[in-house]
């Protein structure tokens, strides 16, 4: 009622107000939309990241009996003394990505070890499944990203969604309904006010 | 046989009796833990073992295990009459020496600190490189591989040209494999005829799994280099048969015509294990040392068996302590052990 209060319940205000609830509706609409489409990206992308993590479980069951393979047949010295010779490590360039506004970290991969040479078979065996998988946890760590991301945007455009059309929308549509009710009692009052003069004047004519 | 050689052998039966038996390390590998390890370990001949405090109880272990088998290879040495000796001499330390050097120039290689490399080696005097210690602080890989000019290491620097070409270490060790070998089988001509047998079977058999190995790796990939230099020892597995293995389409076939024991020891790639060839050529380089014993009770192959049977041994403690170490499911070890599936 405070807010009320400080209203100026002129025509136009009115308009104006008007003007900001049609543009404010809109904006509500769009962002409804785009909640609509974050929702599906995100169980679309859960959906995948529970695959992909099932995945990423088996290849590291695989590359860690394969390097415990490698630790048991050449001794752990040995794997460390040939797990040095691997000049070229893997590296990396974290880029930004968008999806509906949504940024996220985007992982380049600029350059992999070159394990093919320098290893005994079985490290090599080895290090090319840990190297494969390593690529798949930055892969599911860019995708966990992403999804978390879209989740927390998802998050803030329900509740913007929410405040507009619970809060603000109707604290609008109040204002206005008290504009109107404000400026038909004062036209009604000015009715009266003419209809009164008029037949003041013409009582005074007879 | 000389009185040395008859002392020798006598002692070596001996000792093999003091080694592990297959049950003892079975029980060895069943420790739930690492310090249960050491405790069961504690009740065998090797005794009260204490580990430093700090830094990797496998790596700790894994020392003291090369001690205990040098320790024992030079108690042999001390016994045996000056051919046997020497032989011995060349064959195990030369080994160790050599893996030793492929350290110090896999350090070099990837700028190790000294430091680092030194505590990567073997616990073993230098035999015929000079000084470990100079070469890991020399101060490229070249200038460590120049300063094995004048020793029987000099060859490697025919191989520094695919070295520097290939950017790659593996031509080096290569070359030192090769050194290895034909040392090795040189020194066997110190030996009787009847003694040189089984060194030979082992020697060779040795040089061509890592052939085959290498081959292996290279499967699918154009060769860097002609046969002739990547393999530049071959004994029974000649050039065609490593071409055929890198080559084919078929290696299940490939495998198979390499025949016994090349075939057998191969056959875990058909499962994608590779570690376990290794498991299987120990496997087989002990039953030849079992064999051989049986054949000659009394002579020089007693000897060899006991070194064998050590050196065995150790590499099924060290796979079992880093396993203990890793809480690793007991089955997975001894999937890759010998002794206890003897």
């Amino acid at each position: 009622m405070s807010t009320l209060m400080t209203v100026r319940p002129t025509k136009g205000y009115l308009m104006e107000l008007k003007r900001r609830i049609g543009f404010i509706e809109r904006g509500c609409e769009f962002l409804k939309l785009k909640r609509d489409h974050l929702a599906k990206e995100l169980s679309a992308s859960l959906e995948i990241l529970r695959g992909r993590r099932r995945l990423l479980l088996q290849s590291l069951r695989e590359a860690y009996s394969a390097l415990t393979a490698a630790y048991l047949s050449i001794g752990p010295t040995e794997v460390r003394s040939q797990a040095m010779s691997v000049r070229k490590a893997l590296e990396v360039e974290v880029l930004p990505r968008s999806v509906m506004g949504v940024r996220y970290p985007y992982v380049k991969i600029l350059s992999k070890p070159e394990i093919g040479g320098e290893l005994d078979i079985t490290l090599s065996h080895a290090a090319s499944k840990v190297l494969g998988v390593l690529e798949d946890i930055v892969r599911l760590a860019e995708f966990e990203a992403r999804a978390e991301r879209i989740a927390d945007e998802l998050g803030k455009t329900n509740r913007k969604v929410n405040a507009l059309e619970n809060i603000v929308i109707p604290a609008y549509r109040q204002i206005i309904r008290f504009i109107q009710d404000k400026l038909d009692d004062e036209s009604l009052e000015e009715l009266v006010k003419m209809k009164l003069v008029g037949g003041a004047l013409a009582r005074r004519r007879e | 046989m000389s009185p040395g050689l008859e002392y020798a052998v006598v002692r070596s039966h001996a000792l093999i009796s003091s080694l592990l038996t297959p049950d003892q390390m079975r029980n060895l590998a069943l420790s739930e833990t690492l310090d249960g390890f050491i405790r069961s370990l504690s009740e065998t001949p090797y005794g009260v073992i204490s580990i430093e405090a700090g830094g990797d109880p496998s790596i700790a272990l894994e020392k003291i295990f090369y001690r205990k088998f040098i320790e024992r290879m030079a108690g042999v040495v001390e016994l045996a009459p000056g051919n046997i000796a020497d032989f011995l001499r060349a064959y195990y330390y030369l080994r160790f020496e050599v893996l030793n050097l492929k350290r110090i120039l896999r350090g070099k290689y990837s700028y190790m600190h000294p430091e680092q490399i030194l505590e990567s080696l073997i616990p073993i005097e230098p035999y015929l490189a000079g000084s470990f210690k100079a070469l890991a602080e020399a101060e490229s890989l070249e200038r460590a591989v120049e300063m094995l000019r004048g020793t029987p290491y000099s060859k490697l620097m025919e191989s520094m040209g695919l070295y520097r070409r290939l950017e790659a270490v593996w031509p080096l060790e290569l070359a030192l494999n090769h050194i290895y070998a034909s040392t090795a089988l040189r020194s066997l001509e110190s030996l009787p005829h009847w003694d040189r047998v089984l060194v030979r079977w082992i020697v060779e058999l040795e040089t061509d799994v890592e052939n085959l190995l290498a081959a292996l790796k290279r499967r699918g990939l154009p060769p860097p280099a002609p046969l002739e230099e990547l393999f530049p020892a071959t004994f029974k597995i000649g050039l065609e048969e490593l071409r055929m293995v890198m080559e084919s389409k078929d290696l299940r076939s490939a495998i198979s015509s390499l025949g016994p024991p090349y075939s057998e020891i191969l056959s875990p790639i058909y499962e994608g294990d590779v570690a376990l060839i290794r498991t299987r050529t120990r496997a087989h380089m002990y039953m030849a040392a079992r064999r051989g014993r049986s054949l000659n009770d009394f002579g020089f192959n007693v000897i060899m068996a006991y070194l064998v049977f050590s050196e065995v041994e150790k590499s099924d403690l060290v796979g079992i302590a880093w396993g203990k170490a890793q809480k690793i499911p007991t089955e997975q070890i001894l999937k890759y052990l010998v002794i206890p599936n003897i």
